[in-house]
């Protein structure tokens, strides 16, 4: 069935078909919509899944943890602020290994107060042990609810799947909303290999000294690595059950292209519209849109990078005193590689400021016209 | 069951994902780091502990919510026979100390009751053993509302009781006291016929020093004395006795009757009581163009019900406080006026009510045409003969209700005077439970003092009582009290149909919802569910006793820890903690 439907909402109809058992959220803008809808679901019974009101978002992440150890099928949604408050237990999750799916609306991190799109909240929270999806589309952001599920009940690891504010987050689209009957073919219920229950108690997170500590770590960096493939086989298992395939980067236009540009989220949408025009103008550019962030898929990097000669990273984001994420991370990428393309990296649209056609084409002169990035940073549309 | 030990992982392999014990924890019975133990104790609900009737106030609406309605029904009966008369004439004392009051107003608890009484289908009253000797009989004297409690109590412990009633109807004061559109007669009437369904006999037109004497009761192996008081008291001023002045309970007896009574077009009622009220509302209804009730006190010192206070004004009636009568003036000894004189508040008196005093120089006349003195009431004790002490005007009792004759009780107005129905119920069942003991040879011993209650099928509870800071608020939001409906002032004047409206079930559900069931377990689940240890156990809901016993939970004290928790969260007091060493001694 489709429907026209924001982001947020398809946050909340991925949540449905996935027959999620425990909600617990704490609302922020922009992520309120998703879990008001999930409530009325709750609320009217088309969801048998408990909602739990928590006092704040350090308390959701608590109780969709317990609610997970316990054996259920576990879900929030929040954004910036509200997943810097998380950031404890967000590690207590993964090191927990429960998968748990959250949904984040890339919102700015404050001061300055603003409640618009920024890719840093996420961003900041890679080392945490969580998966995590960027989103171009609302399909995509429905879609990716029901793989986060199947990924993250193989691999025993959480998954974030990240949609923009306002841009995916309150706008709305045609959506396929798949039928529960397909869903649940694809996904079945959660079975847990250990869970908290009173008839067969064990404890769970106790104190670990040092002589275990690092083979548990081991295992779960080594899950990490395995996700990649899974992630690459549940996104061709979706494409196979639901029409529509994902891979962990999609590659645009990237025959014979020399210039590439590397993005993800909603600048991914806008880029798209650009290549088509450079290309009708007899221009060899590219896209090679990043979904998956965590873990990092190196080698689809490097083998989509080869033939490139230079490549433009466009990152809504920054680490501070470094530069663009995602841009260090293609680095770090091709370090070592046979081809090296030249990175230009790029900032551009903090604090949701609108990333527009023009820009990506400025960014696309820029690289024309440059033999090589004329600084470790470029800023992009800023008022000098 | 396993024991401790420590494993040591030889590869990596080997271990879980993540940090958990591979073996079950149940080889620690953490039990034993307790220093509290909680236990589950039900408190006494201050409904529970302000019901002169002995009700049970509290379970019987937890019923009500679990939508036992007939259970709820038969628990009130088990302690009160006439809870359609309580559910519409009990000043409810009971919503007075209500702990809802202070989170959007008290339950409507005789709304509840009355609603409870008048659930469809023939009522039963509840069984009980019976326990009374072989042919043992109990004369009742009076048949008001001590008269039929103990009468009803002993009747279903197997007693043969006759109840002798001076009118020549029963009821008491309940029939010719209290009129038909505050107590409906065929209410009235069948509660009194369930009663008398049970064997009892009530032999009417019979009055104790008129046509009975004590000697003539000889038979009996107990007496029941409740004749009420039924006399009214007297103004003490010049020219009451002028044709016109009617004192008030005459006036009541003869209106309920079914007597014709001339109604001067100009009544004044003398008096702040129920009766002064109800004179006022008959004379209204009996074709009365204008009622004043004169009060020499203030409306706060009135001893009258509120709803009935603010009924009786709603109708036309004028209320003049701070004023007395002085002199009832005549012509050719009919009443013409009163004179009047106005009073000021003073010190308190013993009642704890501002004394009030004439204001010098303040002396008036209203013109009149009727009289009424509502000024209280006084037994008429000339029956009683010299074994049998009286004082005050009162019968002397104790604590069992015995007078100073051993096999001789006494309840009710005449013994306490303490004016309500529910006392006087209460007040009957206290005779009923002594006559019992006493006729089946056991000690008298124990009967707590008249101020409290006595109840038949009572809890064991922690006597007590749950304040409102012992409710625990993070559980109950503001919910407003569901109003009780009345007929439109100007409809009800013209005749004596009931006044107040039944609730709806509805209206029963919503209300019984509100309540806090403060001290009582209603199993809601919170101590369940917050135990951190996992060690309460819940029986299954089919098993979950509906009253008496209120308790569906049980705590495993191998792995309880005492963290108290459940004590902390549980929102009604119904869990305390005790200090373990205590526990053990």
């Amino acid at each position: 069935m489709e429907k026209v439907i924001m982001g947020n909402h398809a946050v909340s109809y991925g949540v449905l078909l996935s027959r999620v058992q425990v909600i617990a959220a704490y609302p922020i803008t922009p992520q309120t919509q998703v879990v008001e809808m999930l409530s009325e679901f709750c609320a009217d019974g088309r969801m048998k899944a408990s909602f739990i009101k928590v006092e704040s978002e350090h308390s959701v992440m608590a109780a969709t943890a317990g609610a997970s150890i316990a054996g259920a099928r576990a879900f929030t949604a929040t954004s910036s602020h509200g997943l810097a408050l998380m950031h404890e237990v967000l590690h207590w999750a993964a090191g927990g290994r429960l998968p748990i799916v959250m949904a984040n609306i890339n919102r700015t991190l404050g001061p300055g107060w603003n409640i618009w799109t920024e890719q840093t909240d996420s961003l900041a929270q890679r080392d945490t042990g969580w998966l995590q999806f960027y989103c171009e589309s609302n399909q995509e952001v429905l879609d990716m609810v029901i793989q986060a599920y199947r990924i993250a009940e193989t691999v025993l690891l959480p998954v974030m799947l990240v949609l923009d504010a306002f841009f995916l987050s309150h706008t709305e689209e045609p959506v396929d909303i798949p039928d529960q009957s397909l869903v649940d073919s694809f996904l079945p219920p959660y079975e847990p290999r250990y869970k908290l229950q009173p008839g067969d108690p064990h404890s769970f997170y106790g104190l670990v000294a040092p002589e275990h500590f690092m083979e548990l770590r081991y295992k779960m960096q080594r899950d990490m690595e395995r996700a990649v493939q899974v992630a690459r086989q549940v996104g061709a298992d979706f494409g196979s059950t639901f029409g529509r395939a994902y891979d962990v980067v999609e590659k645009y236009r990237m025959e014979g292209a020399d210039l590439v540009l590397v993005t993800s989220g909603s600048i991914a949408g806008t880029t798209r519209v650009v290549v088509d025009e450079l290309r009708t103008a007899g221009q060899r550019v590219g896209m090679l849109k990043v979904r998956m962030f965590r873990p990092f898929p190196f080698a689809a990097l490097r083998e989509s990078l080869a033939d490139a000669q230079k490549v433009a990273v466009i990152d809504r984001n920054i680490s501070y005193g470094h530069g663009g994420i995602f841009a260090s991370e293609a680095k770090a990428a091709l370090y070592g590689a046979a081809h090296q393309p030249l990175i230009y990296s790029f900032i551009i649209g903090l604090g949701g400021r609108d990333v527009t056609p023009q820009s990506i084409r400025s960014i696309v002169s820029y690289v024309q016209e440059h033999e090589g990035p004329a600084e470790q940073i470029i800023w992009m549309e800023v008022k000098k | 069951m396993t024991q401790s030990y420590i494993v040591v992982f030889k590869s990596e392999a080997d271990m879980p994902g993540t940090t958990m014990s591979l073996g079950s924890t149940l080889y620690n019975k953490t039990g034993s780091w307790r220093y509290m133990r909680p236990i589950y104790r039900n408190r006494t609900s201050p409904c529970n502990h302000a019901c002169p009737a002995g009700e049970d106030i509290v379970d019987y609406l937890q019923m009500v919510v679990q939508g036992d309605l007939e259970g709820a029904q038969q628990r009130i009966l088990a302690e009160n026979p006439l809870i359609g008369v309580c559910g519409r004439v009990c000043p409810h004392p009971c919503e007075s100390d209500c702990n809802r009051a202070h989170l959007g107003g008290a339950i409507a608890i005789h709304c509840l009751e009355r609603f409870l009484a008048s659930l469809p289908g023939e009522r039963k009253l509840p069984q009980t053993d019976h326990t009374a000797p072989p042919g043992a009989q109990v004369a009742v004297v009076g048949s008001g509302p001590a008269g039929l409690s103990c009468a009803y109590q002993l009747a279903r412990r197997g007693y043969k009781v006759t109840v002798f009633e001076a009118l020549p109807v029963a009821g008491g004061m309940l029939r010719v006291g209290i009129p038909a559109y505050r107590l409906p007669r065929d209410v009235l009437d069948a509660e009194i016929g369930a009663i008398e369904a049970l064997g009892v006999e009530i032999r009417t037109n019979t009055r104790l020093g008129h046509n009975l004497a004590l000697d003539d009761l000889q038979d009996y192996h107990a007496l029941f004395l409740a004749v009420g008081q039924h006399r009214s008291r007297r103004l003490g001023i010049p020219g009451e006795d002028a044709q016109g002045v009617i004192p008030g309970l005459d006036f009541l007896r003869r209106v309920n009757l079914g007597e014709r009574v001339q109604i001067g077009p100009r009544v004044a009622v003398i008096g702040g009581g129920n009766t002064a009220m109800d004179a006022a509302r008959c004379a209204l209804r009996l074709g009365a163009r204008q009622v004043t009730i004169l009060y020499r006190r203030s409306r706060h010192e009135m001893p009258a019900i509120d709803e009935e206070i603010e009924e009786t004004e709603q109708e036309g009636v004028k209320i003049e406080y701070l004023t007395a009568p002085v002199e009832v003036l005549t012509t050719i000894g009919k009443v013409t006026a009163l004179k009047c004189v106005r009073m000021r508040l003073s010190d308190p008196d013993e009642s704890g009510r501002r004394r009030p005093e004439p204001v010098r120089g303040s002396e008036y006349t209203l013109p009149i045409d009727m009289v009424v003195p509502a000024l209280g009431q006084e037994a008429d004790l000339s029956f009683l003969d010299s074994a049998i002490h009286s004082a005050g005007g009162l019968i002397l009792i104790n604590n069992a209700a015995v007078t100073s004759s051993p096999c001789t009780f006494a309840g009710g107005d005449a013994a306490t005077g303490a004016g309500t129905v529910a006392y006087a119920i209460g007040s009957g069942k206290r005779a009923a439970l002594a006559i019992d003991r006493r006729l089946r040879g056991e000690t008298l011993d124990g009967f707590p003092p008249l101020a409290e209650h006595v109840r038949v099928a009572a809890r064991d509870v922690d006597p007590t009582v749950v304040q409102f800071e012992g409710i625990n608020l993070a559980y109950f939001q503001e919910e407003a009290r569901t109003p009780q409906q009345r007929r439109p002032a100007a409809d009800r004047v013209r005749d004596f149909r009931e006044v107040n409206l039944p609730f709806s079930e509805e209206d029963a559900l919503r209300e019984a919802k509100r309540c806090f069931s403060c001290g009582t377990c209603n199993y809601c689940g919170t101590c369940w569910l917050y135990c951190p240890d996992i060690c309460i156990r819940r029986h299954p809901k089919e098993e979950q006793p509906s009253g008496p016993s209120r308790s569906a939970y049980e705590f495993d004290y191998d792995y309880c820890k005492g963290c108290g928790v459940c004590a902390e969260e549980c929102p009604r007091q119904a869990i305390v903690m005790e200090e373990e060493l205590k526990w053990k001694k």
